[in-house]
């Protein structure tokens, strides 16, 4: 199909996808591909470099597989030393267009970047309460919700259908505020053990929060224990997830650099 | 930055899945890195849909319907001595069947109308489920 980039029969126009800027003296791993099998190389300007391969331009829509090669290059280069991910799916027409349009015009805040990622890695913490523990609690500490729950339960939900929005009302509030307590009971842990964090408050009733956690190498072993301590003593209520460590994705930034 | 491929220490309470399946690596990848003004764009079909659908859960009747039906249905694993069937017929009991079978198709309907943060989670018994057997 479209493996290799110098194959003989050109099936096309070849464009140059690039996965992310690392530092132009990073030496790339042997032999890594990304997209379609095709090599990884670097295209180098001045103290920056991006990590690229050729694309067909023609080939059909991406799939599952694209996004996992994606992550798995910026896994790889992860390994080597800072990098900073491009966005899932970005190609230009070519190498040169990586350098005047890309590497160019950002290379202060290519360099800013790598510099203040350099020796960290991102972490994914996700805390979830036991669904029916968590629902247990909040009628038993509620009487409002416990008096509306019993009304409510085996009755024809047309006929108390105003109680029924009521009470999941009442819940939704009640799990709220046990989402704040418990959210800040860890985040209070975690925080002086990070560089940086974005947190995702939970909307299902099971969720408590997804955060992002920036990790010094050196505070890791910390940060895992850490969360270990915390995920033993919250096990009844909570399970503590963590995944990682990750490229920083989350701390690049969101925006179009333009 | 230096990844390493990570171990597990302590007593095992906390979780540390490798990111494995499409979904995880959506999950922790998609939107996400910098945007550079590219001539085109590898773009992935049906996935972005279904990750902001999701995400999306808007505090509204639907979502305290859902909350509602959560909090009822947890008799249905706590209680010991009486099970799904023996309920069904209180509730059958209670009213006109006809009535109650057409009310709990609307609840239904409204708690599903909604795209929910269940699809992520297909362990999670949905509460139409429950009650389908119902009419059967």
């Amino acid at each position: 199909m479209t493996h290799g980039v110098d194959g003989e029969a050109d099936p096309g126009e070849r464009g140059t996808y690039v996965y992310g800027v690392v530092r132009v003296d990073q030496v790339l791993p042997d032999g890594l591909t990304g997209l379609d099998g095709s090599h990884v190389r670097l295209v180098g300007h001045e103290t920056v470099g991006a990590a690229v391969g050729s694309i067909y331009l023609e080939r059909p829509p991406g799939r599952g597989a694209d996004l996992v090669a994606h992550t798995e290059v910026l896994e790889a280069l992860a390994m080597r030393g800072p990098v900073v991910p491009v966005r899932f799916g970005s190609v230009l027409p070519d190498d040169d267009t990586v350098l005047s349009e890309v590497l160019a015009p950002r290379l202060d805040r290519f360099d800013e970047l790598l510099s203040s990622l350099g020796g960290q890695a991102q972490f994914n913490l996700r805390a979830a309460y036991h669904e029916a523990g968590i629902l247990q609690e909040v009628i038993s500490e509620n009487p409002a919700i416990a008096g509306l729950r019993d009304f409510t339960r085996d009755r024809d939900p047309d006929a108390v259908h105003p109680q029924l929005v009521r009470l999941g009302e009442l819940v939704a509030r009640a799990v709220d505020g046990k989402r704040a307590s418990d959210s800040s009971f860890v985040l209070e842990q975690v925080r002086p053990l990070v560089t940086q964090d974005v947190v995702e408050p939970g909307r299902a009733i099971d969720q408590v929060f997804d955060a992002s956690f920036l990790v010094a190498d050196d505070r890791r072993g910390e940060f895992e224990d850490l969360l270990e301590a915390l995920a033993e003593g919250m096990h009844e209520r909570v399970r503590l997830q963590l995944t990682g460590p990750l490229p920083p994705y989350d701390f690049v930034g969101d925006d179009a650099w333009d | 930055m230096t990844v390493t491929s990570s171990q597990r220490r302590g007593g095992g309470y906390l979780e540390r899945p490798a990111p494995s399946g499409l979904a995880d690596v959506i999950e922790i990848i998609l939107d996400k890195g910098i945007v550079i003004d590219a001539y085109v764009r590898v773009s992935l079909i049906g996935i972005e849909i279904l990750t902001v659908d999701a995400r999306i859960v808007i505090a509204s009747v639907d979502t305290y319907l859902r909350f509602a039906e959560a909090t009822n249905r947890l008799d249905l694993y706590d209680k010991g001595g009486k099970d799904l069937p023996e309920m069904l017929e209180g509730v059958t009991e209670s009213g006109a069947s006809g009535k109650t079978s057409g009310a709990i198709k609307g609840v239904k309907k409204a708690i599903s109308s909604k795209s929910d943060d269940d699809e992520s989670r297909p362990a999670k018994k949905s509460p139409s489920r429950s009650r389908r057997s119902q009419s059967s």
